[in-house]
């Protein structure tokens, strides 16, 4: 009996010294606090580098990674994300039933979810994928961006291939209502609009667009036409979509528009929804027994707001494309169901320590375990959270040479000029975090690969 | 009670022999499978592939039989998901190709350098004329190398496949005719186990 209490206090040991400083305890969204206030400033990357090699470790280089890009370190930045998609690597190659794991979970039956090391969803991976190639991109170096674009696509084809089932199902009652794909004209063969909706839960159409514009700046019509297409059955009502569909059918026939460049806006608004923790205290003989679970509250998420350009005299303002609060929502809800399972194992331990602990030291045996699986029970509130809320994006088609643009969003505005080149495309990437508007031009994209 | 102590020593033993870090020399040829990625073996069978398909193809043999044509690697274009480095490939191929005796090659990549060391040695009044290099004695190429590297990429739950097609071609400068082509495909495919540490 002594022995098996000694094995239990090491095991319990090993297991909150390993990780007490992280998530445990402490609810992830109030640590993110200290860098996501102001995501260019020096200040967290310190902070951040100390979680990296802590078994959520992943998490912590997604966030370094995003905000060292955010405060201009790209070379920081860079290998951040390249040590998170090492991780991806690992995770994908795992054995599927690990010993290690086996001994997280007995933590996480023992104390809380947070104790199983963070597995990057796949929303978070494609979108580490873009940044990643923004990265190189601000470097201009064509052929890593290329890779990271690739590697993000490759990712939402995964995502998509996940729920092949839902989208049948989708594709299935779109028939039944009688939507036909022949309705659209000759520009949009191919598109599937009917499955755009289950696709926007866990696809990036902000991703899609990004790298649409890679590759039409490049003159791969083809991977252009593709990407703006999947992006376009994500939201089948954009103007603005299908007016890009149509430009790239024209110009895979050879007509391609010249004495014009392409100027686009990719615009990250605010930061993404954490998740909040919603306990149940669920009575029992031995006394109260509380539940965590994570949730989204729909207060915490912000508006949509359009940012617009002006230049000269046409203006255009950026369209919503992917709702990033919408695809962690998403990624909670297919997580539930394991989370019920281990919930409720936890809830049976932990009712019976109680239990136990009340039958051999009395009240208050009962009540210390009570105070342990009260202050133990926290809701995995892990996911990245200098994501932004809303990533949207917009274009405008100028004449050659140097423009004067004017920004402007609620939260304030900029004005740049910039290069444009006939049939090159400009990006300038505008990332508003809270109280800070940053901008950057990219360098402009021409010419064959 | 012996028997738990020679047990927890065996234990101890085990986990501080599997601590302790190892340096060790293998074989560069050897084949590598540590991921699906690419790696050290698709490099070294592409490279021994191209060469030896280009070695034995009845046009070229023709061709090499009594000169060196003089060829220059233009660049392989990355088309993978991946950040390879294609150049490390040609370089292989192109030591293949050099010992091999018959082909010669030019280096465009140090052209700078190379222009560099002539101006020094025709203008800086250091180098004695009768053994400085003369401007515009270079031999021009008359081939050149370059191809893709592409991949499909297929994922789910339990399994990776990856297919690389590597093209290389060699075309005549001059009259613009491919003279050969080569190509390489490589499949990998990685299953993760059911069981593991």
């Amino acid at each position: 009996m002594l022995v098996r209490n000694g094995v239990a206090l090491l095991l319990a040991m090993v297991l909150l010294s390993g990780c007490a400083t992280r998530s445990l305890f402490q609810p992830y969204p109030s640590q993110a606090r200290a860098w996501t206030a102001d995501m260019a400033a020096e200040g967290p990357a310190p902070l951040l580098r100390k979680g990296v090699d802590s078994r959520d470790g992943v998490l912590y280089l997604q966030e370094l990674g995003r905000v060292r890009q955010l405060s201009g370190a790209i070379e920081d930045s860079e290998s951040a994300f390249r040590r998170a998609f090492g991780h991806y690597d690992e995770t994908d190659a795992a054995a599927r039933l690990r010993a290690s794991s086996l001994v997280s979970n007995t933590g996480a039956l023992l104390v809380n979810d947070n104790a199983r090391p963070y597995v990057a969803p796949d929303y978070e991976r494609i979108f580490a994928h873009a940044y990643q190639a923004l990265n190189y991109w601000r470097e201009n170096d064509v052929t890593a961006t290329a890779v990271e674009l690739r590697a993000a696509a490759n990712e939402q084809r995964v995502a998509a291939n996940r729920r092949d089932d839902e989208i049948a199902a989708a594709q299935e009652a779109a028939r039944d209502e009688g939507v036909q794909p022949a309705d659209f004209d000759s520009h949009f063969a191919g598109l599937d609009a009917a499955a755009g909706e289950v696709k926007a839960s866990f696809q990036n159409a902000w991703t899609f667009y990004l790298s649409a514009l890679f590759w039409e700046a490049h003159g791969e019509y083809n991977d252009a036409l593709v990407d703006y297409k999947k992006a376009l059955e994500i939201h089948p009502d954009s103007a603005m979509l299908q007016e890009d569909v149509a430009r790239l059918s024209r110009a895979q026939d050879g007509r391609v528009e010249r004495d014009k460049g392409l100027v686009a806006v990719v615009y990250e608004q605010g930061l993404v929804p954490a998740r909040r923790e919603l306990s149940l205290p669920i009575p029992t003989p031995h006394g109260l027994f509380a539940v965590a679970f994570p949730t989204y509250s729909a207060a915490d998420k912000p508006r949509p707001a359009p940012l617009t350009v002006a230049v000269d005299d046409t203006t255009a303002r950026t369209e919503v494309l992917t709702d990033v609060g919408g695809l962690a929502a998403r990624h909670l809800r297919e997580q539930l169901p394991g989370m019920l399972v281990r919930q409720t194992l936890r809830a049976t331990t932990k009712y019976n320590l109680q239990k136990k602990a009340n039958d051999d030291f009395g009240p208050v045996g009962a009540i210390l375990t009570q105070i342990f699986n009260v202050v133990s029970e926290q809701a995995d509130l892990r996911s990245w959270l200098s994501l932004p809320a809303y990533a949207q994006a917009t274009r405008l088609m100028l004449p050659p040479g140097e423009h004067r643009l004017q920004l402007s969003t609620p939260g304030g505005g900029a004005s740049l000029t910039v290069p444009v080149v006939e049939q090159g495309v400009t990006v300038i990437h505008v990332v508003a975090t809270p109280g800070r508007l940053i901008t950057r031009v990219l360098p402009v994209q021409e010419g064959p690969l | 009670m012996v028997r738990v102590f020679s047990l927890l020593a065996l234990a101890m033993a085990l986990v501080l022999s599997g601590c302790a870090s190892r340096v060790d020399y293998g074989d560069a040829q050897a084949r590598e499978t540590v991921t699906a990625d690419f790696g050290s073996t698709d490099l070294q069978m592409i490279a021994t592939k191209m060469v030896d398909d280009m070695m034995v193809f009845p046009p070229i043999v023709e061709m090499t039989r009594d000169r060196r044509p003089v060829l220059f690697v233009d660049r392989i274009k990355n088309k993978t998901s991946e950040h390879i480095d294609t150049e490390s490939v040609t370089d292989t191929i192109q030591s293949k190709l050099i010992n091999s005796g018959k082909f010669r090659f030019v280096d465009m990549s140090v052209v700078d350098r190379v222009r560099e060391q002539l101006e020094y040695q025709q203008d800086s009044g250091m180098v004695d004329q009768a053994s400085a290099a003369q401007m515009g004695r270079q031999i021009g190429a008359e081939f050149m190398l370059y191809g893709n590297l592409s991949s499909i990429v297929k994922r789910d739950d339990s399994t990776k496949d990856v297919y690389y097609k590597f093209t290389l071609k060699l075309l005549n400068i001059q009259s613009g005719i491919i003279e050969w082509s080569g190509e390489k495909e490589i499949r990998k495919t990685r299953k993760r186990s059911l069981f593991g540490f």
